[in-house]
């Protein structure tokens, strides 16, 4: 064999058992999600199947009510997602272009309120979205994941936005365009990979997100379809198979988004790259 | 690239100290942990907050929660965890669920004598829904001031659990005398079953099913009860000898229930790989249909006949918010809860094995394992909850250390119990 | 035009850092969620440092910020690297290494439990191969425990950190390396020497993400072990968790809570502030 030829041999011997060991647990929630309950609870959760149902979906979007949380989950993550950006590439806008005093320290700051763990903000944020009259709507909850995920995405917009050459700027200024019009004429369309990529990582921790969805709602009928998924597990027994197949359900957007954004991914989340 | 204003810099700096400012102890303590005024006037709605996240129970609630026409209920059920976490933020809201699940026990007498908790007393007087309890349970549900805060519906009992056809085949009977014990475990080992199954891994409070139940065989019910209130210590010669026995249990527990939850330590019992399993009768939710019928049960035996026989039973059922809009409407559907015909449907449909709390449900309806359940309780001398229901989840946390410290090494047991012993204290003196 | 600035902030001020500032408050009281709050200044802190679970937490942490990070950094580059070149199946390898962050951490917990069993593959592969004697209950065993869970989280953390590298090599300029082979410089000379330092900007995202992840890690070892077998692989989080939300005793969570935040502080700010130092305006 040449020596590509054998590399390219090298290459699959090695990635493809690799990429097995990430696959073998979508395979093991499939296989536990068309199992029964009695197999599972009589030979184990780590048998092969020995049964064949769909009662695990049928439950998970009967009783479960997964059908109502996925549509709720969409309601949550789309605007909380659009509006997280609107507002951090606001923000980074302001600091990378323009020289306001303290500038890093704001950035810092910013990215500090990411460094906080969340649960033990729990408390208080129920209180004070309590005070605020938001507690236990989907409105609060989308306030606290914007409030919460600012501070990273601005710091990853600022960056980007450091790198493109103040000429782009200068021109659009010396025709008379005011701060909004260069923000949303020039920046913006310039930002697109960044904002596609960003979009997509926010889309999937929003999407995924449990804890502050069980701190901020308190009607079943609200939940998003994390927090769902919690509830299909008892205090004392599971059903596994109910719990695989809503499992499913619920990774199906993310993975349908992360798809669609991977060319974005590539090329959006740089910082700092030559032309 | 380059703007400046100075009158920008002013105004940020001025939003910077008006954000420090604002952010006072004060004005921090206050808004964040006081709870905020409730006013009056009453709603069309009531809200029922459950934590029976469990498959069957949950969807037995939401029958027993139809079938109440009164007034319109929302129902939400809420895993255990996140239940009991938010369980303060519930209780302390302006608007709080009407009705709640919980237990008996030191927690519900925790909220009651902090003012959190509805008094129901009415309900057990006169022709209340509870007035024809049994005194043990209105004394379970009675606060530190002597009213009722609670209202129990449903309990089940403890019990070494095993398949009726797996012993016939092994050709061995339960026994009554620890002796025999000892002697059924030896049998089964050489036939090469494990005798005892234990989850113990991601659930180590199956623990202390066995540690409760040697306590209450060795030193009598009165003595757990003032052990768990911090009356004797964890490393008295009483617990000692408590250890002795669990530690000649220690050849026989599978030891891959290390790994286990509780639930999956029911497989090998399903699957005639375990013989016994000491635990709550909730386990019937957990095996396959065919095995159901096949699950009997046999009361700890009996190590000291001196001894009154004591039994474990937690008992479940609902309390309701202080603060609620609405508390006739709470109060009602307290009482269709505590109903007779409630209780039936609810146990009817969770497969959990429950006893009913209302004298006034026929139980010749029941499955016979659970009317053996009601006989076992019944002749029981006294009758005591589960570990952290009588005591607190941080006293709980220090039993699952030490006895999951003395599954793994039980040489070291009286360094454990030295050790359990100042962690208990910590917790019950803080 | 300062609006632009305002509204995010204000928005970040008011849900984030004010709520942040009641637990920094709620760190210096004795609270159980009911009722007010009782005043007890420095005492968490002081019961902190003579706690043994808080310093075996800690131990933890510093082994997993280590283990966590660095394999996931490691691993990451690697993949990236790997299937950064255009080949035939590069993109189900990528999409097959991402795919775990897409999960729940419930049954992604609940897969590595069955892994670990003692009946399960992990053993069941180390007998296949004659390595019986290194079988063991890998999450009940005290020495192990930890060390298990950081393998699960390390593999769903992998692809996460492939992706944002392998944005970071799309924007490499690739002639570089040309020239630099050209010249007659090995694979490992051209990485080190042309690509890495072209992955500077990168490398500040990573290491911001993974620090603020391994300080933040709760869900999958929660999953798995809760922080047992008796508080072998408890972390900063769950010990927190723990306190705060099964025991109620949210006055020590907070201070609890509050170490981590100055842990993540330390690391984060500084290695910023060097870096933004570097980049002049």
């Amino acid at each position: 064999m040449s020596t590509a030829a054998r590399k390219g041999w090298l290459f699959h011997a090695v990635m493809a058992p690799l990429t097995l060991l990430w696959v073998a647990p979508m395979v093991f929630v499939v296989l536990i999600s068309i199992r029964s309950f009695d197999d599972i609870a009589g030979r184990g959760t780590a048998a092969l199947p020995d049964s064949f149902t769909l009662d695990g979906f049928r439950t998970a979007f009967g009783e479960g009510s997964m059908g109502r949380a996925l549509w709720t989950s969409v309601q949550v993550t789309v605007p909380a997602v659009l509006l997280s950006l609107l507002l951090s590439s606001m923000a980074a806008f302001a600091l990378s272009r323009y020289a306001i005093p303290g500038r890093r320290a704001i950035l810092l700051v910013m990215l500090a309120g990411n460094l906080l763990p969340p649960q033990i903000l729990l408390i208080p944020v129920s209180r004070i979205t309590e005070s605020l009259g938001i507690y236990d709507t989907l409105a609060g909850l989308i306030a606290i994941h914007v409030g919460f995920g600012l501070g990273f995405y601005t710091f990853v917009l600022h960056g980007f936005m450091r790198s493109i050459p103040s000429e782009v700027t200068e021109a659009a200024r010396i025709d008379g365009a005011g701060p909004f019009s260069v923000y949303a004429r020039i920046i913006m369309p310039l930002c697109r990979p960044s904002l596609a990529a960003l979009g997509a990582l926010a889309t999937t921790w929003i999407f995924n997100d449990l804890i502050w969805s069980i701190t901020v709602l308190r009607t079943q009928a609200k939940f998003p379809v994390t927090a769902a998924l919690l509830n299909l597990q008892g205090g004392y027994v599971s059903n596994w198979n109910v719990v695989a197949a809503a499992s499913i359900m619920a990774a199906v957007p993310t993975a349908i988004v992360f798809f669609a954004f991977q060319r974005h991914f590539v090329s959006g989340l740089l910082m700092g790259s030559t032309k | 690239m380059v703007h400046s204003e100075l009158s920008r810099r002013t105004f940020l700096t001025g939003i910077g100290l008006a954000g420090v400012g604002g952010l006072g102890a004060a004005l921090l303590g206050g808004c964040a942990t006081s709870s905020s005024d409730s006013g009056g006037g009453s709603s069309a709605t009531l809200t029922l907050q459950s934590s029976l996240s469990d498959p069957s129970p949950k969807a037995a609630l939401t029958k027993v929660v139809d079938g109440y026409t009164k007034t319109k209920v929302t129902l939400n059920t809420i895993a255990i965890e996140t239940f009991r976490a938010q369980l303060p933020t519930y209780l302390n809201s302006a608007t709080p669920p009407d009705v709640l699940t919980w237990y008996a026990g030191s927690v519900a007498r925790d909220y009651a004598s902090k003012g959190f908790l509805l008094d129901v007393s009415d309900l057990w007087t006169g022709s209340g829904a509870c007035a024809g309890f049994s005194p043990a349970l209105k004394e379970l549900s009675t606060g530190g001031d002597g009213k009722q805060i609670f209202i129990p519906t449903n309990y089940y009992w403890w019990g070494v659990f095993y398949r009726k056809s797996a012993f016939q085949e092994w050709g061995v009977q339960p026994a009554t005398t620890w002796d025999e014990f000892i002697a059924l475990c030896k049998a089964l080992k050489a036939k090469g079953v494990a005798p005892i199954s234990m989850g113990t891994g991601s659930t180590p409070w199956v623990a202390s099913g066995w540690f409760d139940y040697l306590n209450l065989r060795v030193n009598g019910a009165q003595f757990h009860r003032d052990l768990l209130a911090g009356k004797h210590s964890f490393d008295g010669p009483e617990v000692k000898a408590v250890m002795e026995h669990y530690r000649e249990l220690l050849p026989y527990i599978d030891p891959k229930g290390r790994s286990y939850s509780w639930q999956d330590a029911v497989t090998p019992l399903a699957s005639k790989k375990a013989g016994m399993y000491l635990i709550g009768a909730f386990i019937t939710q957990s095996v396959p249909k065919d095995v159901v019928d096949d699950i009997d049960f046999f009361r700890v035996p009996i190590i000291d006949p001196n001894v009154p026989v004591a039994e474990e039973a937690p008992t479940d059922g609902y309390f309701a918010s202080a603060k609620s809009k609405n508390v006739d409407g709470a109060k009602e559907l307290l009482s269709y809860l505590a109903s007779a015909p409630a209780q039936e449907l609810f146990i009817k449909e969770s497969a959990s094995s429950n006893l009913p709390t209302s004298p006034q449900v026929s139980t010749t309806g029941f499955s016979p394992l659970v009317q053996k359940g009601i006989k076992l309780l019944n002749e029981s001398a006294a009758i005591t909850q589960f570990f952290n229901r009588d005591s607190s989840d941080a006293l709980q946390s220090t039993a699952d250390t030490a006895l999951t410290k003395f599954l793994d090494s039980p040489g070291d047991v009286n360094s454990i119990l030295t050790s359990w012993q100042s962690a208990a204290q910590k917790v019950l003196t803080s | 035009m300062w609006l632009f600035l305002l509204v995010p902030a204000a928005i970040e001020i008011g849900l984030v850092f004010w709520p942040a500032l009641n637990s920094f408050y709620l760190s210096l009281t004795k609270w159980n969620g009911l009722g007010a709050p009782e005043q007890v200044g420095l005492d968490n802190y002081r019961d902190l440092f003579s706690d043994d679970v808080f310093r075996e937490a800690l131990g933890n942490n510093v082994i997993w910020a280590v283990g966590f990070g660095g394999l996931s950094v490691a691993g990451g580059l690697a993949l990236a690297v790997a299937l950064n070149k255009p080949r035939r199946g590069v993109g189900i390898y990528r999409s097959a290494i991402y795919l775990p962050m897409v999960f729940s951490l419930a049954v992604t917990g609940l897969f590595w439990r069955v892994q670990y069993q003692p009946d399960g593959t992990v053993n069941t592969l180390l007998g296949a191969v004659g390595l019986e004697s290194l079988e063991r209950q890998w999450l009940a065993d005290p020495k192990t425990a930890l060390y298990a869970v950081l393998v699960a989280a390390v593999w769903r953390q992998v692809g996460y950190v492939m992706v944002l590298y392998l944005a970071g090599l799309k924007g490499t300029d690739p002639s570089l390396d040309d020239a630099s082979a050209v010249d007659g410089a090995g694979p490992w000379q051209r990485f080190w020497y042309v690509t890495w330092p072209q992955l500077r900007g990168v490398n500040t995202v990573v290491f911001a993400v993974t620090v603020i992840d391994s300080l933040r890690t709760f869900d999958i070892v929660w999953a798995m072990t809760q922080g047992g077998p008796y508080h072998s692989s408890e972390l900063l989080s769950t010990y927190m968790f723990q306190q705060g939300f099964t025991f109620l005793n949210l006055g020590y969570a907070s201070a609890v809570a509050v170490v981590i935040f100055a842990l993540a502080i330390l690391f984060i700010i500084t290695y910023l502030v060097r870096t933004l130092k570097e980049e002049v305006a």
